[in-house]
């Protein structure tokens, strides 16, 4: 929907205030025009408001927490006036560790977490105040992995260029691939296969049973937990042999292409399920049910960066972390591209700590274990590609990651890629780790960082 | 039942490698090989390589192993060209004349039968991590070869990167392996930190590892498996030769 520039913040406003949620903020340039655009969700539909932006916009942050990072990194990396944004230590600009170690009162100290840190982690940095045991302040400082991921696409033809959205997130690469691949489909009007769909949706329900693995393997890495972190990495790690012995690789990569699936990978993910998945489900259940059933170890995360409901609608999370809080938020409940709508089947808890995060994934391993015997069954006939005709045209398609709701923004002009966007779970969630600490210890950092179980590729892209 | 009970149920899961054997499935892209190096059309699919990882010089045509971030897009364009190999073992000393393998095994030497590993994300896609987490899951288990982490580069042997080097990571990057003791023996992890893959150029970055630091084995892949990491870090260490390469 295109929107004069006068009333664009404005109609974004009183769709908020309306009960909409705020999705994304993001900058297109059209022909060296800078476009606006504020991506809202209203009643289930994503509502796109765009329009041109002349010398400078309305900042929205003050009234609406989620326009806070989007219009940081606007008006940081892209240089975007914004009138009335609240000054902050940088998001996207790395400040030298001199500077941040200026403190002004000797009872607070600065710590510098990052980007370096111990154990095998993604780079960030966080920058601490804390007066010894409790945290009093912290502030993220992103962007130390930006490698241009966006630019990257920019005049590539579209076959190749799901590889490029497949490094957005490695692990995640599934998401991002069919996420990407549906917004260009959409950008030029293509429908793909049944069976391609069933494909992707297998993928993906795979791709999110061994991410949650992963996070939960890694709070109980964090809780010394030795023999349950490595059997649930053991389940993990079935997971990825089954993927690799189906697709050629461990993650899946290489598969999802625009217009459907490279070559008819339904047929060996069959095969390979048929013999494989009963066993690799039953390792992931006993392993994930004897964890949260020891209480020594959840007993560690009770409490835990507790987030209330309301601090999840003002800014915007969405996945686990919304759920665990009690906030409905399925991209597979609203829209029916991989999958069939699940009809409001969506594992909710509703205490906001770390256990809740942890169960709201415990239940959605077990659900997508069966959504993927389900596209499996289906076994749809017919093909499993359809070569896609170039059109000029631009598209946003969202995709529920494993860390939740991921959307892609493609324009296509002169037949090759001129803009892509991302707008990925951890990036959306990330800005509630910071409201989540207070009232917590600092030995409880690790813990709720994994129970967020985000990916700091895909945040700075 | 207590979690040891549980876990010792399980039964062995480890593999033998590198000690003993193991094999990738088939379908596994873990090397292109070309089968036909002279045949026609290696242009066309050269020109459609995402990491210019196919060159045609003299008339042969040639797939850098570094650079090939394993799509296994060739191997569709021209299947009668290019096919995948479920090689895994795709270690490879670093192009310098002062790595070689009696080097590596005298530096590795100083470290004992315990060598302790800090790594370092200079840039990744995180699948880079969650492999190099994975070689010490009960598949793989790296302790069982003395192979431990380390949180500080203090206590380090090794280094290992993954990920192209992005502008704001290659001074933390370099104040690490500063930190870390002599001998030291420095590991590329992942075709965007051995050639900087599909990133090879960007403004955004400096370039793979060795444009920081003096690297001695790259470990290609996208991500390469936990086998190939194993591979890599016993070729590391001295123990075996890299494939093709004979110093």
């Amino acid at each position: 929907m295109i929107i004069a520039p006068a009333s664009l913040q404005t109609a974004a406003e009183r769709r908020i205030e309306d009960g909409a949620r705020l999705v994304w903020i993001f900058a297109d340039c059209v022909e060296s025009q800078t476009v606006l655009h504020y991506v809202v969700e209203q009643d289930g539909q994503l509502l796109d408001l765009a329009g041109p932006l002349y010398d400078s916009a309305r900042a929205l942050s003050q009234r609406i927490p989620a326009a806070d990072w989007y219009e940081r990194e606007l008006a940081e990396r892209f240089g975007i006036k914004l009138d009335g944004l609240p000054k902050h230590r940088p998001l996207t600009k790395i400040v030298p560790a001199q500077q941040l170690l200026d403190v002004e009162s000797s009872e607070v100290s600065t710590v510098l977490y990052g980007p370096v840190r111990s154990g095998i982690v993604e780079s960030a940095r966080w920058i601490v105040e804390t007066g010894g045991e409790d945290f009093i302040d912290v502030y993220p400082s992103m962007f130390f992995k930006h490698r241009g991921l966006e630019e990257r696409f920019v005049g590539l033809p579209i076959e190749l260029a799901p590889f490029v959205a497949e490094h957005a997130s490695g692990a995640t690469a599934s998401s991002h691939a069919a996420a990407f691949a549906r917004a260009a489909e959409r950008a030029m009007g293509i429908e793909v296969p049944d069976r391609a769909r069933a494909t992707r949706a297998v993928l993906v329900e795979l791709e999110r049973i061994h991410q949650h693995l992963d996070s939960l393997a890694k709070l109980a890495e964090d809780g010394s937990l030795s023999v349950g972190s490595a059997q649930v990495f053991a389940a993990k790690e079935r997971i990825h042999r089954l993927l690799c012995d189906a697709t050629g690789n461990r993650f899946a990569r290489g598969v999802i292409c625009v217009g459907g699936t490279r070559g008819d990978v339904l047929e060996p993910l069959r095969e390979t399920c048929a013999r494989d998945l009963d066993l690799a489900e039953h390792h992931a259940r006993t392993a994930v049910d004897r964890l949260i059933r020891t209480q020594s170890f959840m007993d560690r995360l009770i409490g835990t960066g507790r987030l209330e409901a309301d601090l999840i609608t003002r800014y915007g999370a969405v996945g686990p972390v919304a759920r665990g809080s009690g906030v409905s938020s399925d991209v597979r409940t609203r829209d029916g591209f991989l999958y069939t709508p699940l009809a409001a089947e969506e594992a909710i808890e509703y205490n906001g700590d770390a256990v809740s995060r942890a169960l709201v994934r415990v239940a959605e391993i077990q659900r997508s274990f069966q959504l993927a015997r389900n596209a499996l069954d289906a076994n749809p006939t017919g093909p499993h590609f359809v070569r896609p005709s170039i059109t000029n045209g631009a598209a946003i398609a969202r995709v529920e990651s494993p860390q939740g709701e991921l959307l892609y923004f493609v324009r296509i002009a002169d037949g090759v890629l001129a803009r892509v966007a991302i707008r990925s779970a951890s990036y959306a969630n990330w800005p509630l780790f910071v409201p989540s600490l207070p009232g917590n210890i600092f030995t409880d950092f690790s813990f709720i960082e994994h129970s967020f179980g985000a990916v700091q590729a895909e945040v700075d892209r | 039942m207590s979690w040891i009970g549980y876990g010792l149920r399980g039964g062995i899961l480890t593999t033998k490698y590198p000690k003993g054997d193991d094999v990738m499935p088939l379908r596994y892209r873990g090397e292109v090989e070309v089968v036909r190096p002279s045949a026609q059309g290696g242009e066309a699919v050269a020109a459609s390589c995402l990491s210019n990882a196919i060159s045609r010089n003299d008339g042969l045509t040639r797939v850098d192993r570094l650079r090939c971030f394993q799509c296994g897009e060739c191997t569709r364009v021209a299947p009668e060209v290019f096919q995948v190999q479920p090689h895994f073992e795709l270690a490879m000393l670093a192009d310098t004349p002062d790595v070689t393998f009696n080097e590596l095994k005298k530096r590795a030497r100083a470290f004992g039968r315990s060598v302790h590993v800090r790594h370092v994300d200079a840039g990744s896609d995180g699948s880079e991590e969650q492999e190099l987490a994975a070689i010490f899951n009960p598949f793989y288990d790296a302790n069982r070869l003395g192979i431990f982490l380390t949180a500080t580069p203090r206590h380090a042997d090794v280094l290992i990167v993954t990920g192209v080097v992005t502008k704001a990571m290659a001074e933390p990057l370099q104040r690490t392996y500063d930190a870390m003791p002599d001998p030291k023996i420095v590991i590329a992890l992942g075709t965007s930190a051995c050639s900087g893959g599909i990133f090879r150029g960007q403004p955004n970055v400096v370039g793979p590892v060795n444009a920081v630091l003096p690297v001695d084995v790259l470990i290609p892949g996208t991500p390469p498996s936990p086998l190939t990491i194993l591979h890599g870090l016993w070729v590391a260490l001295g123990h075996i030769l890299a494939r093709g390469v004979d110093r």
